[in-house]
């Protein structure tokens, strides 16, 4: 039931509880009233008896008055009045009551029906009396009847006083009783009006005790506590359903700034990366630049130069201008984007090809690729200074034994490039601490582009978002070495930057 | 919170229940204390008790011994007149009773040929009457009811003796003189003016019968006086002139309780008490209060109960087999200082 009444609509309960208490009061009046209707009738009761025998009493004076009416003046309207009056009185005494009680007015009352019978006898023998002009019957008669009035006069009167008696003390009860209702019906009346009232002020608290709730989260919230404590959904009405919204935005924003506190976060780190990134390569183009002279002065100058080799029929110069000129070009170009291997593969050959030249084809250079991969992404300026160590730190004092092998290959999800040499080697120790990135390379020498491999493995490790990009094999002192890196294979990407 | 609503619930129509119940209830209880009236009896029969005076306590009791008898045969007893407004003669009240049409009557006889032909109306209306204490030996009553009045003459006289006994005890010790053993007692027997003819003679008849008989050469003047009872305050006077006079009797019987009540209280206002004899009649409180205090010397008691028991008797065997026995008599007890206490006590149990 109660269930039933948590779900019905706030008006409705409201509006219940007001009918309820209203009826409430209605029963109790109605009560009350029943009550004193009851005793108004009780009360007009009493007294109807002595009524009705002052009637009576009246009939009687009106018989013996239509009596000697007639016996005066013998008159046709006076014995008519006569016989009016006779059955009247008959009537009424006839009414009267014949049984023998305990009360003594039951017992006056029998007595005056039959003494009233009798005096209607007597009556009725003197009017015939009178009739028949027989005088001295009539006078005795009527002697006889008078006296007979008298004692039924004095009956009545008896009657009357007994009655009274009789009602006054009911009356007295009555009374008594009705001071007795009037204290009920103030006790009553202040317990239904305190009992009404502990009722609506219950059922008023208790419907808006979650409106009160609520308003106290709302307040806490918007006081800047998000994580106040909800109100407990009650019933189904509307209330309960403004309860069950509020909780539930309040769950909804505490999502949704978990949620967004978790992509600031995201975005914060994205920041970062890319600004590091940026900033080494950065580095590593002003490293370039330091190490460089202007490159777009020497790029044209090659250029200039490669013209006039051509001119000249000079093609190998030409051709070796060329490479140089592209070698640099490469290195000028805007360069944070990624790139498709095969233009890191190109600067590679252009490097070894004008390496070559210099030092008249002391490197042998192999290339086993996978032409599928050269379009993977990955970041500029990354293979050449590896290839660049291998030939400074690996094969330089080897005159044309030197060899460099690079390799594209993929396994899995990763693209491995490994660029081996056969040169010196190292010990594991350098290995690690180049691969750790504390590796103290000696100052620029002039034939380095300036990026170290600190450079190289940070942006590696940007670009892929892990650590373990870059591995460093060496099977020891004089039996070479390999650097070996890998960046995510990403096969739709045709892309170039 | 549900079960609170439940509790709100549940409360409101608690209260309400409560408030009906205790309404009902209430109407309940309080109508029936308004209706709760002396339950009410019907009886078969109804007599009528005719005296002349129904606030006598004398009456009442008769009433009671008859009210008590007519209970037991389903009867209804109404001291007739005792309750109107007007005052009526014992006739009028015999007039109203056989006009009211009652099952059976007694009345106070007179003697008198008014009351006798109203006791004859009666038998030709087909209702029985018995005459009470007093007897109208030739109407058509069917039974009489008292005490013979020759035995009560009787017991006076022992009373007389008595009397004399003591008041010679008290002048000369146990042995009196001759002279004043012999010397002439004077005795006044008052009788009712209106209750003349109530056998004056037997009582006077009884009286000698015992004197003679107990003391036959003692010397006694019994005389008789008649008390004028016409109006309301004529017998006090009565007796206030018998103490003015210069005989007093040494010796006063009274054969009613007011004349018994009227010569004491005249004995102790002119001081006559102890040379003054009242031998009283009926045992009304007043008189055995006199007898304690020795003002009265003794009182005769007629069992009034028995009489009006003996009339309800009289008159429910004749209506029941249409003959009943002509006389009934009532016993007669003496109340002297001796028993007085015994009475005393019946007529107040509590001993207050």
């Amino acid at each position: 039931m109660s269930k039933r009444f948590g779900s019905l609509p706030l008006s409705i309960k409201i509006s219940g509880v007001f009918i309820l208490a209203n009826l409430f009061i209605f029963m109790v009046d109605i009560l009350l009233l029943f009550g004193i209707n009851n005793m108004a009738l009780e009360l007009e009761e009493t007294y109807r008896e002595n009524r009705k025998l002052n009637e009576l009493s009246e009939a009687l004076e009106s018989v013996q008055r239509a009596m000697t009416g007639y016996l005066d003046s013998k008159s046709t309207d006076s014995l008519s009045d006569y016989y009016v009056c006779e059955r009247n009185y008959a009537e009424l005494a006839g009414a009267l009551g014949t049984r023998i009680t305990n009360r003594t007015y039951d017992r006056i009352e029998r007595n005056i029906r039959n003494m009233s019978m009798d005096y209607l006898d007597l009556v009725a023998s003197t009017i015939e009396a009178k009739r028949g002009r027989n005088v001295e019957r009539y006078r005795v008669q009527y002697e006889e009847a008078s006296e007979q009035y008298e004692f039924i006069r004095v009956f009545i009167r008896n009657l009357n006083e007994e009655r009274f008696v009789s009602n006054s003390d009911r009356y007295a009860v009555l009374s008594a009783d009705f001071r007795n209702f009037e204290t009920f019906a103030m006790v009553v009346m202040f317990a239904v009006f305190f009992a009404g009232g502990f009722v609506i002020i219950g059922v008023t608290r208790m419907l808006i005790r979650p409106l009160q709730e609520l308003a106290a989260s709302a307040d806490e919230v918007s006081g800047g506590n998000l994580d106040a404590s909800l109100p407990e959904s009650s019933g189904n009405d509307e209330i309960g359903r403004l309860t069950a919204a509020f909780s539930k935005m309040m769950v909804s924003i505490r999502e949704y700034i978990v949620r967004q506190r978790k992509s600031m976060e995201k975005e914060r780190l994205m920041q970062e990366k890319e600004l590091m990134m940026e900033t080494h390569l950065k580095d590593a183009q002003l490293k370039y630049l330091q190490a460089q002279i202007n490159p777009h002065f020497l790029f044209n100058t090659l250029n200039a130069g490669a013209q006039l080799a051509m001119m000249e029929g000079a093609d190998r110069t030409y051709e070796y201008v060329q490479t140089v000129a592209d070698f640099f070009r490469y290195n000028v170009k805007k360069q944070d984007v990624p790139v498709g291997i095969e233009k890191e593969v190109q600067l590679v050959d252009n490097y070894i090809r004008i390496l070559n030249v210099r030092f008249s084809g002391d490197i042998r250079y192999e290339r086993q690729i996978d032409e599928r991969l050269m379009k993977v992404k990955m970041p500029a300026m990354i293979l050449q200074p590896i290839v660049e160590n291998a030939v400074n730190h690996g094969i330089r004092e080897m005159g044309d034994r030197g060899r460099i092998l690079l390799r594209v290959y993929r396994d899995g999800d990763r693209v491995y490039i490994s660029v081996r040499d056969n040169g010196k080697g190292m010990s594991e120790e350098d290995a690690a601490s180049i691969i750790r990135g504390e590796w103290s390379h000696e100052p620029q020498k002039g034939d380095s582009n300036g990026i170290g491999m600190d450079n190289v493995i940070a942006r590696l490790k940007l670009f892929c978002e892990r650590d373990d990009v870059i591995e460093i094999k060496s099977e020891g002192e004089g039996l070479g070495t390999e650097v070996i890196i890998n960046i995510p294979y990403t096969a739709a990407d045709g892309q170039e930057g | 919170m549900r079960a609170k609503t439940g509790l709100y619930i549940s409360l409101t129509l608690l209260c309400a229940a409560a408030v009906l119940v205790v309404g009902f209830l209430f109407f309940r209880l309080g109508r029936m204390n308004a209706g709760e009236e002396e339950e009410e009896r019907t009886y078969d029969r109804y007599y009528a008790v005719i005296c002349d005076d129904p606030k006598t306590s004398f009456w009442q009791n008769i009433y009671q011994g008859a009210s008590q008898a007519a209970e037991e045969k389903n009867a209804c007893v109404e001291l007739f007149g005792a309750n109107l407004s007007s005052e009526y003669t014992t006739e009028q009240l015999m007039k109203i009773a056989i006009s009211s049409g009652v099952d059976g009557i007694m009345v106070l006889g007179s003697g008198q040929k008014e009351m006798t032909d109203l006791i004859d109306k009666a038998d030709a209306k087909g209702i029985p009457v018995v005459t009470m204490y007093t007897d109208n030996s030739e109407s058509k009553r069917c039974s009489f009811v008292g005490v013979s009045s020759f035995s009560i003459g009787n017991e006076y006289g022992k009373q007389i003796l008595s009397a004399k006994k003591e008041k010679l005890r008290l002048q000369y010790g146990e042995d009196a003189p001759r002279a004043a053993v012999e010397e002439e007692t004077s005795v006044a027997v008052f009788f009712d003016e209106s209750k003349l003819m109530y056998d004056q003679n037997a009582i006077l008849a009884g009286i000698f019968d015992s004197l003679k008989r107990e003391a036959p050469d003692e010397s006694f003047s019994v005389r008789p006086f008649s008390v004028d009872d016409s109006s309301p305050f004529s017998v006090e006077e009565c007796f206030r002139d018998v103490f003015m006079e210069a005989d007093i009797p040494d010796i006063l019987v009274c054969l009613s309780e007011l004349d018994t009540t009227c010569a004491y209280q005249a004995m102790i206002d002119q001081n006559m008490v102890g040379s003054v004899y009242i031998l009283g009649y009926y045992d009304s409180e007043k008189i055995l209060n006199a007898i304690s205090r020795n003002v009265v010397f003794s009182s005769l008691a007629v069992d009034t109960g028995e009489l009006g028991r003996y009339g309800v008797e009289a008159l429910d065997e004749y209506i029941t087999s249409g003959n009943t026995s002509q006389f009934f008599s009532a016993d007669v007890t003496i109340i002297d200082r001796n028993n007085v206490a015994d009475f005393l006590k019946r007529e107040d149990p509590a001993g207050e």
